[in-house]
């Protein structure tokens, strides 16, 4: 069962029949319902190796990447795909993402120097250094935590989980001196206040990246941040 | 934007451990808060007296309207239950034990059920064994 | 994404988490104290009218039962305000849920005080 919509907002279920083996993927069904039955149906794709982040859907009542589910993992015959929630819909199952990565440049997720980047010397970096953001670093950002998170489901101006994950990431990175322009964002009504640690977003996550971690961690450094500055410290 | 909603922080149907943990949080904690202010309301009646009181809590004890007991023994159940996962969520938002989360959550409410029962079986036998 | 958002616009933020835990972890002794007194107390529980007067004629328990409308109210109150703030996003529907809620407490911990206070002065007869 696809979810289909078409240019005039009307919203229906097509039901297609797909041969599969043990090794298909969602992604490889979708491919064989275009190429063999109905040309209309509409979806994004394009590495084919949840590398690129562009096949979240949600299959089975839950976000995940169609080229990484197999259908045999799903253990049912009828399988029903449904656009990713809490975006809009622009085609089938094709969804606008604007607003996801709107909000990831919210977070100002770049390197910031206080030399603007003229520095002389390269800026060491040790493994354990590298280690303590790399697990955030793997995100391809395929939307699929902000499908999976109840409160963007309500709250559309919360920042939600890989925005909020990519500003730990450069919260921690040695190499950056940005924390003062990001904390008060981490900070505000939009940012951790929001989780309240449903921790769907990290089930959701095809790369382990484990968001609703990563936010507990921004919670307290935004707190320890917070309490310097009431005990008179500098920003 | 494609919301969801309010219903969508209780459609537990096929979410994980953490999403069950958070909608039964919101939903016991929002029965708490009515229970406070009906808790309230309800001992506001002790300025009419001996008489009136007594009766009220008589009546919600011991009948007619002993009811209420099974009312109080489900308000304990979410009470505990929002204690337990509250410390939980405290412990856990402060970055400990976040890769055990879901084994702190049982473990958690494993023990909160236990003092549950101890309570409730103490209550009922102070009651008089009603 | 909405144009009257909130992003910017500071709130309690860290600090309003770090007072909810701390009334959290309050309310497990106020609670648990409170559930034993009025449920259990090995066989002498409060709860007819004499023993409920004679609990609030001491002054410490008169004290702890003030504090802990206090605690309780905060607690629930801001729990209740982060639901609200989970489905009302725009900065002018936040800052009514914030007032009004605040009204809500100052109003119900000054007619809990007082109600304490009253009963707490009623002869034990």
């Amino acid at each position: 069962m696809v979810k289909r919509r078409n240019e005039h907002g009307d919203e229906y279920y097509d039901n297609y029949n797909v041969p599969a083996d043990k090794a298909s993927t969602v992604l490889e069904a979708l491919l064989y319902i275009k190429e063999n039955i109905d040309q209309t149906l509409s979806f994004r794709y394009s590495c084919r190796m949840e590398i690129c982040g562009s096949c979240g859907m949600e299959i089975n009542g839950r976000p995940r990447m169609a080229c990484s589910t197999q259908l045999a993992s799903l253990h049912s015959d009828i399988i029903k795909i449904s656009p990713l929630p809490h975006y809009n819909v622009i085609k089938d199952l094709v969804v606008d993402f604007d607003p996801f990565f709107d909000k990831y440049k919210k977070v100002k997720p770049y390197i910031i120097r206080d030399d603007d980047g003229n520095y002389s010397a390269e800026i060491p970096q040790t493994p354990e250094q590298f280690n303590e953001f790399k697990g955030y670093a793997q995100c391809i950002k395929c939307g699929l935590c902000m499908a999976a998170c109840p409160v963007v489901g309500t709250d559309e101006n919360y920042l939600g989980p890989a925005p909020l994950t990519a500003l730990f990431r450069y919260n921690i990175d040695n190499r950056d001196q940005g924390i003062m322009y990001r904390i008060d964002i981490a900070n505000s009504d939009d940012g951790t206040s929001r989780c309240h640690f449903a921790g769907e977003c990290t089930e959701a996550c095809p790369k382990d990246v484990r968001p609703s971690f990563a936010i507990q961690k921004l919670r307290v450094q935004g707190l320890k941040y917070e309490l310097k500055n009431i005990m008179g410290g500098k920003k | 934007m494609n919301k969801t909603g309010i219903a969508g922080w209780f459609n537990i149907k096929d979410k994980g451990t953490g999403y069950f943990a958070f909608a039964f949080q919101r939903f016991s904690g929002l029965v708490i808060v009515i229970y406070l202010y009906m808790h309230l309301i309800f001992l506001s009646s002790l300025l009419d007296g001996r008489t009136t009181y007594n009766s009220l809590v008589q009546n919600i004890t011991y009948g007619p309207f002993d009811i209420f007991i099974v009312m109080d023994m489900l308000l304990a159940l979410v009470i505990f239950y929002h204690g337990a996962n509250g410390i939980r969520l405290a412990l856990n938002e402060f970055g400990i034990g976040l890769k055990h989360h879901k084994l702190f959550f049982y473990a958690y409410e494993s023990i909160s059920m236990v003092l549950l029962v101890l309570f409730l079986y103490y209550a009922y036998l102070f009651l008089g064994g009603h | 994404m909405n144009n009257k958002n909130s992003n910017g616009l500071k709130g309690l933020g860290p600090l309003g988490w770090l007072l909810q835990v701390i009334t959290g972890v309050f309310l497990i002794f106020f609670l648990g104290i409170h559930l034993y007194l009025a449920n259990i107390d090995f066989g002498h529980p409060i709860r007819f009218f004499t023993a409920v007067l004679e609990n609030l004629h001491n002054g410490y328990w008169l004290a702890f039962y003030i504090v802990f409308t206090y605690i309780v109210l905060y607690h629930g109150l801001n729990g209740v305000r982060g639901i609200l703030y989970d489905r009302f996003d725009s900065q002018k529907s936040r800052a009514l849920i914030k007032y009004s809620l605040s009204v809500l407490y100052v109003v119900t911990a000054i007619y809990g005080t007082l109600l304490a206070l009253a009963v707490s002065r009623i002869a034990i007869p």
